[in-house]
C-alpha cells in the first residue's frame, strides 16, 4: 500500500532520513517509534508530500507520488495530529465535513457522514453544532480523528494523535483506535514516542534511530530474542521478555493435557503474560483456558513457540 | 452593538455643526458671525464622504492585497520593501502630498484622493500582515495536511481568522481618511474643509468650528456604520 525506496531527506545540513526502505501492507497498523529526532515524523510526512525526499521514491497505492497533485493526494489520505488543528471558526460538523466538501459531496451526504462519524468516535450528536473551543481535549482529539476519516480514505496518517491528552483519555482513545482499525481495516501509519503504545496498537512496528530503520516487523518478533538491541531496549522497558509474553496469546502455549481439577481459568482473550500472572498468583503451574479443552503449562509459557 | 458609541458621538457633533448649534456657540463666545447654511453643509458632507471613499477604498484593496502577497511563500522577500513603502507613505503629511500632487493631477478631487490612498495604506497593510501572522501555525498546517489547496487555505482558514484584526486596520484607515479629506479644500476639492478654509480667511471662528465638527461627525459616523455592518456579518456567519 505504501512503499519507501531508499529515501533520503535532509533539512539544511542535518540528514533526517538516511536511505530508508520500508513496505507497509494494506490493512496494517504500522507504528513508527523512536526517540525524538529519529526521523519517524518525517517518514510519515513523506506519504502525503508534506516532506519531499532528496533521493529515493515514495509509492502510495503503487504510484510514485512525486507525479501526483499534492492537495489531491492529501485529500485521499486521512491526517490527524497531536495539536489537532481544528478550525476554530467552524463548528464540529463543518470541521469534520471539510474534505468531503472539497471533494464536492452534496450536503445531505456530508450530513449523513458526519452523524456516522460522531457515532463511530462515540461523540455526542449534540456536539455537531459546537465550536471547537467548547470541546474537552479528548473530544477535540476524537473530532480530529473523525475529520481525518471523513472522506473514508483507505490510508490514515496519525502523528502522535494521543500525545496531548491525559493518561485515562489516552487509554480510551487507544482502545478506540484499535476498534476502528479492526472495523474499517484501513492502512494506518501511527507515529508515537511511546513504546507501549507502539506495541499495543501496531500490527507492524518500525523502530527508527538517527534517520535509519533499526528494526521492522510484528511486535512480538521485534521485541523477541535476536532482534536489534536498541529496539529491544527501547520497546522492552528493561523487561523485553515479559513485554513479549504480553503480546502473545495464551493459545500459543496450549497443549492437549486436560486441566487438573480445580485449576484456575484464564479468559479466552488472555495473553501469555496473563497466564504467568495467574500462575504466580495462585501457585499453580498449569491453568485452564476458557473455551479450550487443553490447558496451559508454565514450562510452555516460558518457551512459546518452541 | 459596538457601532453605537461612535454613532452617538457623531450625532452630537452633527448638532454642533448645524447652524443653530453653531449660532449658540457663537453667542456663548460673544461673536456674531453668520453660520454656514445647513443645506450647503449637507452637500459638502456628501462630496467629502465620496472623496474619502475614493481614497480609502483603493488603500484598503491595495493594503489587503499587499498584506496577503507578502505573507505568501513566494512574496516573503517583498515584505521589507512593502513595509518601507507603507511607512514612507504614512510619514509624508497628506497636506504635502496634496500640494505635490496638484501639478500631476490638477486642482480638484484627485490630488486628495491620491494623498488619502497613501495615508491609508499603512494601517491596512500592517493589520493584514498582523492578522495573517496571528493565525496559529498548527491550524494552517492542519489545513494543508488534509488537502486544502493554497487558495482555500487562505480563503477558508487564514482570512476568516485574520479578519477581526484586518477590520481594525480598515477602521483606522477609514477614520483617518474621512478626517484627512478636509485638507482637499486647499487643492480645490469641495469638502467639509471648505468652511474651515473660508473661516480662516475671513476670521470667522464659527465656520471653522462648523467644518471641524462636521468632519469629525462624519468620521465617527463612518466608523459606527462600518462596525454595525461588519458586526452583523460576523453574527450571520456564526
Amino acid at each position: 500500500m505504501i512503499a519507501f525506496e531508499d529515501v533520503v531527506v535532509r533539512f539544511g545540513a542535518t540528514t533526517a532520513l538516511d536511505g530508508v526502505s520500508l513496505q507497509v501492507g494494506a490493512g496494517e497498523l504500522c507504528a513508527l517509534v523512536g526517540p525524538s529526532g529519529s526521523g519517524k515524523t518525517t517518514l510519515m510526512r513523506l506519504v502525503n508530500r508534506l516532506v519531499t525526499p532528496h533521493a529515493g521514491r515514495v509509492l502510495v497505492r503503487g504510484e510514485d507520488i512525486a507525479r501526483t497533485d499534492a492537495p489531491a493526494l492529501r485529500r485521499s489520505i486521512g491526517y490527524a495530529m497531536q495539536s489537532v488543528g481544528l478550525f476554530p471558526h467552524r463548528t464540529v460538523a463543518q470541521n469534520i465535513g471539510t474534505v468531503p466538501r472539497l471533494l464536492g459531496w452534496d450536503r445531505t451526504r456530508i450530513a449523513r457522514r458526519v452523524t456516522e462519524l460522531l457515532g463511530l468516535l462515540r461523540l455526542d450528536a449534540a456536539l455537531a453544532d459546537r465550536l471547537p473551543g467548547a470541546l474537552s481535549g479528548g473530544q477535540a482529539q476524537r473530532v480530529g480523528i473523525a475529520r481525518a476519516l471523513a472522506a473514508d480514505p483507505d490510508i490514515l496518517l496519525m502523528d502522535e494523535p494521543f500525545g496531548a491528552v491525559d493518561p485515562i483519555t489516552r487509554r480510551e482513545l487507544r482502545a478506540e483506535l484499535r476498534r476502528i482499525h479492526a472495523e474499517t481495516r484501513k492502512t494506518i501509519l501511527l507515529v508515537t514516542h511511546d513504546p507501549e503504545e507502539a506495541l499495543e496498537l501496531g500490527t507492524h512496528v518500525v523502530v527508527l534511530r538517527d534517520g535509519r530503520i533499526v528494526a521492522d516487523g510484528p511486535p512480538a518478533e521485534i521485541i523477541g530474542p535476536g532482534s536489534d538491541a536498541f529496539a529491544r531496549d527501547l520497546l522492552g522497558g528493561g523487561q523485553p521478555a515479559l513485554r513479549r509474553l504480553s503480546l502473545l496469546p495464551a493459545t500459543e502455549a496450549l497443549d492437549a493435557t486436560p486441566p487438573p481439577p480445580g485449576a484456575p481459568e484464564l479468559p479466552e482473550e488472555a495473553s501469555l503474560a496473563d497466564a504467568l500472572s495467574l500462575m504466580a498468583e495462585t501457585g499453580q503451574d498449569r491453568v485452564a483456558l476458557a473455551g479450550q479443552d487443553g490447558s496451559v503449562a508454565v514450562a510452555t509459557v516460558l518457551r512459546p513457540g518452541a | 452593538m459596538r457601532g453605537l458609541p461612535p454613532l452617538l458621538l457623531a450625532a452630537a457633533l452633527a448638532l454642533l455643526a448645524a447652524p443653530f448649534g453653531a449660532r449658540l456657540l457663537a453667542q456663548a463666545l460673544g461673536a456674531d458671525a453668520e453660520p454656514f447654511p445647513a443645506d450647503r453643509l449637507a452637500g459638502l458632507a456628501l462630496t467629502h464622504a465620496g472623496l474619502a471613499l475614493a481614497g480609502v477604498l483603493p488603500a484598503a484593496l491595495l493594503g489587503m492585497g499587499l498584506g496577503i502577497a507578502v505573507t505568501r511563500r513566494a512574496g516573503r522577500g517583498l515584505r521589507p520593501a512593502a513595509d518601507a513603502f507603507a511607512a514612507a507613505a504614512q510619514a509624508v503629511p497628506p497636506v504635502v502630498v496634496v500640494a505635490l500632487a496638484v501639478p500631476a493631477f490638477g486642482f480638484g478631487l484627485w490630488p486628495t484622493a491620491f494623498a488619502l490612498l497613501l495615508y491609508g495604506l499603512m494601517p491596512v497593510l500592517r493589520a493584514t500582515v498582523a492578522g495573517l501572522e496571528s493565525v496559529p501555525p498548527d491550524i494552517r498546517a492542519a489545513a494543508v495536511a488534509i488537502g486544502l489547496p493554497p487558495s482555500r487555505v487562505l480563503s477558508e482558514v487564514e482570512w476568516p481568522l485574520a479578519w477581526p484584526v484586518v477590520l481594525d486596520g480598515l477602521r483606522i484607515a477609514l477614520v483617518l481618511g474621512v478626517a484627512t479629506a478636509a485638507v482637499g479644500a486647499l487643492a480645490g476639492a469641495t469638502t467639509l474643509g471648505t468652511p474651515i478654509v473660508l473661516g480662516l480667511q475671513n476670521q470667522n471662528q464659527v465656520l471653522v468650528v462648523q467644518g471641524a465638527a462636521a468632519t469629525a461627525a462624519l468620521a465617527f459616523a463612518a466608523e459606527g456604520l462600518l462596525l454595525m455592518a461588519t458586526g452583523r456579518r460576523a453574527g450571520d456567519a456564526a
